[in-house]
């Protein structure tokens, strides 16, 4: 019981030294979530104000006579006349490890009824992202799982790479496995206890989605137990526009105090196009100026400050990083209308999905022609270097081709042989989803490619034939697995035992 | 009422040119609207509502008020005059009210700035706080 003085005693005392000038205004208007206050003469920008009974707003718009600001959280109990104070804050989320495993709203607030979170820190909303003397380049994988990325578009940590295609085309599946595969890789290295891996923990952004593909989203990686390693930021299509709008930012800060504390992280903006057009309502209502498709004159900024925040820092400032993954939807594959080329020309690379790949059973439809990664290569590791290194090349040269042998049947051995190669490379990339692939058994199956081993075997066959060859290696090649994910390199003894595992397995495969 | 960009920024530069000092001059003020309505310029009824609500804000920043839970005496009442005017400047209008409801302490409002000091106010947090 003498605490419970105590603490009376202290919040008592604290509150009797606060007679401090404080600075009102007064709610002139109230609308869809906005409200103009009149007065508020010290307000600042992007201020948080207390509008009572646990109701806050930020102050987004400073006009001559009024104050535009958004009000987050019920704003039917905010009443004309009010009295509204400054409280010479920013807007802040919290932070910490102690979120990973939870849903949150655009506030940090927990949603999934598993009680309070306890936070190691606040971190404000808005921040400037780390400047060109913080920074570090891009050397480190992430890992996807997904044989094409990791081959021919490989993710660097700290990279900005956006997944942009038509609607259900596999975007946010990527975005899963990806989460999935770091979970698991983390998991590895946890009962490994591997001190040299560097974790990547990884945040879900979901912004103005049906509740019931979040819920899908959190059941899936439920089920793939990668929700240890993952915080969910969810704000709803039935949430306001205003924490639509917060909700990419406040995921950022809760990255970025991964990245701050020497670990590496990732984040999925699900998606950026319903993050623009919330951002669009939010400005029609607080009658900013529009511009082009009535979106603001700053919906480039938007992205951009959002998607600068994803960076590697240097050892003195951090050693951590942030990986950004936006998503954009197009709609009928036009990528240049507005939201998208803004977002293209940020990012540092895009996965490009087809709506026709994906219908001809090519899954993921990632389009090899369309996609590029501008940074992640240095961050590949050498083992899929040596082998991945021309299958970008030779693809091309397959759509080429086949483009042209529909015209006629008579080829030349050499034409020939290129299309089967480059139709059982397709065939390799074919993957299912949830089902990240590690990546030593990437390199495996792509070294059999690029060394002839499958050549002889049809092409329908073939993803029964890598399934097998995986099984085989799994369960029979453990110790050349390893080694070849301990030494990262196809060394020419490697490569001697992949020869040698490989034939083994063609003898018994039928 | 829809007013104008013109209008408001006509309205804007007979408000600076009713201003002295930083004062507020009331019978430049009253000369304007008198002329204003006069004339009847184009948009005149636009120029003259911004114009009303630009006086209006000025008034509402250049008041002070001064609540207080016992009835201040007038040398009081001169001495706060005093070090309101030193810190917000000359032109203040300032207003004294006698709120028993504060139960103790002054609350003095000067424009969009609140010092409150009284035990009502303090108790009000105390509640927010827990």
């Amino acid at each position: 019981m003498n605490t419970i003085l105590q603490e009376i005693e202290s919040q008592i005392s604290g509150v009797k030294a606060a007679a401090a000038k404080q600075n009102v205004g007064v709610v002139r208007e109230i609308y869809d979530g906005v409200a103009k206050i009149e007065g508020l003469t010290d307000c600042m920008a992007n201020e948080m104000i207390d509008f009572g009974n646990g109701i806050t707003g930020q102050a987004l718009n400073l006009e001559e006579t009024e104050v535009g600001a958004i009000i987050l959280g019920e704003f039917s109990k905010v009443k004309e006349g009010q009295e509204v104070r400054t409280t010479g804050r920013l807007l802040s989320v919290p932070v910490g490890k102690a979120l990973l495993g939870r849903v949150v709203n655009a506030l940090g607030a927990p949603i999934d009824g598993k009680g309070p979170i306890k936070e190691s820190a606040f971190y404000p909303v808005e921040k400037i992202a780390p400047g060109i003397i913080k920074r570090k380049s891009v050397s480190q994988p992430v890992q996807t799982g997904i044989m094409a990325i990791d081959a021919m578009i490989p993710i660097g940590r700290g990279q900005r790479e956006l997944i942009i295609g038509d609607r259900s085309t596999g975007k946010t599946t990527i975005g899963i496995d990806t989460m999935i595969n770091q979970a698991r890789m983390n998991k590895a290295a946890e009962t490994a206890g591997d001190k040299d891996y560097r974790p990547l923990y990884s945040i879900y952004v979901a912004i103005g989605q049906k509740q019931s593909n979040i819920a899908r989203v959190v059941a899936e990686l439920e089920k793939a137990g990668a929700m240890p390693y993952t915080i969910i930021l969810a704000a709803a299509a039935s949430d306001s526009a205003t924490n639509q709008y917060l909700a990419p930012f406040a995921g950022a800060a809760m990255g970025e105090w991964f990245m701050d504390n020497g670990m590496d992280a990732l984040i999925i903006y699900d998606d950026l196009s319903k993050h623009a057009v919330a951002y669009r309502q939010v400005s029609l209502v607080l009658k900013r100026p529009s511009g082009r498709e009535a979106f603001p004159g700053d919906v480039f900024y938007l992205h951009s400050r959002l998607l600068e925040r994803s960076a590697r820092v240097g050892e003195k400032y951090g050693n951590g990083s942030l990986t950004g993954l936006p998503i954009i939807e197009t709609q009928a594959g036009d990528v240049s209308a507005y939201i998208p080329t803004n977002v293209i020309s940020i990012t540092d690379g895009q996965i490009y999905l087809e709506t026709d790949l994906f219908y001809q059973g090519v899954r993921p439809a990632i389009s090899v022609g369309l996609s590029v990664s501008r940074v992640g290569s240095a961050a590949q590791i050498k083992a899929i270097k040596q082998v991945a290194g021309r299958l970008k090349g030779d693809l091309a040269q397959f759509r080429e081709l086949a483009a042209f042998a529909q015209f006629g049947s008579d080829l030349d051995a050499k034409t020939q042989a290129m299309l089967e190669r480059g139709k059982r490379i397709v065939e390799v990339f074919k993957q299912q989803q949830y089902d990240p692939i590690p990546v030593e058994i990437q390199a495996a199956a792509l070294w059999a490619v690029q060394n002839n081993f499958m050549d002889d075997v049809p092409v329908e066959k073939i993803k029964d034939f890598q399934a097998k060859l995986t099984e085989f290696m799994t369960t029979r090649k453990q110790d050349l697995l390893a080694k070849l994910g301990k030494e990262k390199a196809v060394s020419d003894a490697i490569a001697a035992d992949l020869k040698a595992a490989v034939s083994e397995f063609k003898q018994t495969y039928k | 009422m829809k007013i104008s960009k013109q209008a408001r920024r006509d309205a804007k530069a007979l408000f600076l040119s009713c201003r002295a000092n930083g004062v507020l001059d009331e019978a430049k003020v009253r000369d304007v609207v008198q002329r204003i309505v006069a004339a009847k310029p184009r948009g005149y009824l636009g120029v003259l509502s911004h114009f009303q609500r630009l006086v209006k804000l000025y008034i509402d920043q250049r008041t002070a008020r001064v609540e207080s839970a016992s009835p201040v005496s007038p040398v009081e009442q001169s001495e706060l005059s005093d070090s309101l005017t030193r810190r917000y400047g000359p032109g203040l209008n300032i207003s004294f009210i006698h709120n028993p409801a504060m139960i103790g302490g002054l609350r003095i409002k000067v424009g969009s700035d609140v010092i409150d000091g009284t035990v009502q106010g303090r108790l009000q947090a105390l509640a927010e706080s827990f």
